[in-house]
């Protein structure tokens, strides 16, 4: 629990200095419970998620770093490997490939990385992943970009 | 996890994605989050079968689990029951090695009061440092587990504040706040090795799986629960410059005509860095000696 929250504190100073840094990704600290953080991504360009910004709720568990951070998308996504639901993302980091040298940063700059490139073959959203797998590149395309306008970018008028 | 099992086996049938869909909303309630609870679970209910490092145990107690077993291992055992007095078992975690060699390298020290040991390994420590920052990694991924890994080395050293007895040792080998961290000490450590002299590793590494050495010290060496293999125990020793011996007790025939012998290999660290044995009644013989048992490997006490 202590070693957890000196871990969390130090990331959290590393946030703030590195906000300059990497404009793709604010992560923003819950002010009264350091084990619960938000980060807002920047959909990464020339994909259909370009424009959108994206809301992701964190939840650190007392063992971390030993263990891996919860992370859900808030914001409505389509891609393969985020559950349309639940916003459950399917990354090995968030399971069994994690390590204490990941950094909440760092799975944000992967969870971007994942949003680029799908793994359409470990599909969370089977629609969406059986677009991609039967080549349907424009139709998995237009529904994400549909999306990311309706739920990731903010509404005009 | 299980959705995506389910979803290959009918993939390719691109007609019954409805149909899966909604057979998978149960499935979808039950999330990966559920899973990695259930796991967390499973581990919990196996720490009260066996602490992270057991008692010391005669070993005979060896030959008792073997009773009904297979003859050669029978006169294998018999072999190692003269050449070595005790076991001491660990968890079959994935981290049994790391754990394995914690403990006897701390034991190592704290029975030997090996001062020297603590003056000869700390600069290896920093080299590691070094080697992880040089590799990008950020301080405060790994400062931590180093501190605390330090800690324990003065610790084990007698007349100090600090000092712990050895019941105190076992207890914080057993404690998961201390033990994995310290386990976790020594897996950045075997990466940093492994990533610093990839030339070396490299060939190895493509032995084992096919992926690249960044690859396989980001999913085979980091991950807590990862199985070792002869390349992290390289790699530490290397790292370190601790050899350690390690005793093979499989079913492979070694008779060499005076009857069954039991093979084991030494990992010498780069020589002009050994320890000097103090404690080992010959120079050159590890003080770490480990039990392999295909898939876990435990601690063993020469006689």
């Amino acid at each position: 629990m202590q070693a957890s929250k000196a871990r969390l504190f130090k990331e959290y100073h590393e946030v703030q200095r590195e906000k300059t840094v990497d404009p793709d990704i604010q992560l923003v600290c819950d002010e009264s419970n350091i084990f619960k953080w938000t980060a807002f991504i920047k959909g990464p360009s020339e994909t259909p998620y370009e424009g959108g910004v994206f809301q992701l709720a964190f939840s650190v568990p007392e063992q971390y770093p030993l263990q891996p951070p919860q992370v859900r998308f808030l914001t409505k996504i389509f891609h393969p490997n985020v559950h349309f639901k639940t916003g459950e993302i399917c990354l090995d980091i968030l399971k069994n490939a994690w390590s204490p040298a990941w950094t909440l940063q760092s799975v944000c700059r992967a969870i971007i990385a994942l949003m680029a490139h799908p793994e359409p073959d470990s599909p969370l959203n089977c629609d969406s992943g059986n677009l991609l797998r039967s080549g349907d590149v424009r139709g998995y395309q237009s529904m994400a970009r549909m999306y990311t306008r309706l739920a990731a970018m903010p509404k005009k008028g | 996890m299980q959705s995506k099992e389910a979803v290959v086996e009918d993939g390719e049938i691109t007609s019954s994605v409805t149909v899966a869909d909604s057979e998978f909303d149960e499935w979808n309630n039950f999330g990966d989050d559920d899973i990695m609870q259930q796991q967390y679970t499973i581990q919990a209910d196996e720490a009260k079968k066996i602490p992270f490092v057991g008692d010391k145990e005669a070993l005979s107690s060896l030959a008792a689990e073997y009773k009904s077993g297979s003859p050669i291992l029978l006169e294998k055992i018999k072999v190692l029951d003269e050449q070595y007095a005790a076991i001491r078992r660990t968890r079959g975690d994935g981290n049994c090695f790391f754990r394995s060699f914690m403990f006897s390298y701390l034991e190592h020290i704290m029975e030997c009061q090996d001062q020297a040991e603590v003056d000869r390994v700390q600069p290896n420590v920093e080299k590691s440092r070094k080697a992880l920052q040089t590799l990008g990694y950020a301080d405060l991924t790994f400062e931590d587990f180093f501190a605390l890994f330090l800690e324990q080395l003065e610790c084990v050293i007698q007349g100090k504040e600090t000092s712990i007895s050895h019941e105190e040792l076992v207890i914080r080998s057993r404690d998961q706040s201390i033990s994995d961290y310290v386990v976790m000490f020594f897996r950045f450590v075997t990466s940093a090795e492994i990533q610093m002299r990839t030339e070396f590793f490299e060939p190895f590494i493509l032995g084992l799986t096919n992926s690249t050495v960044e690859q396989f010290c980001k999913l085979s060496v980091e991950p807590m629960g990862e199985e070792s293999d002869h390349v992290h125990i390289t790699a530490l020793s290397d790292a370190l410059g601790i050899p350690i011996r390690v005793v093979y007790l499989d079913r492979s025939s070694c008779d060499t005509g005076g009857g069954v012998s039991v093979n084991h290999h030494d990992f010498m660290p780069a020589a002009g860095d050994l320890p000097t044995a103090c404690c080992s009644s010959e120079k050159n013989i590890p003080f770490i000696t480990l039990l392999y048992r295909p898939g876990h490997y435990d601690i063993l006490y020469p006689k």
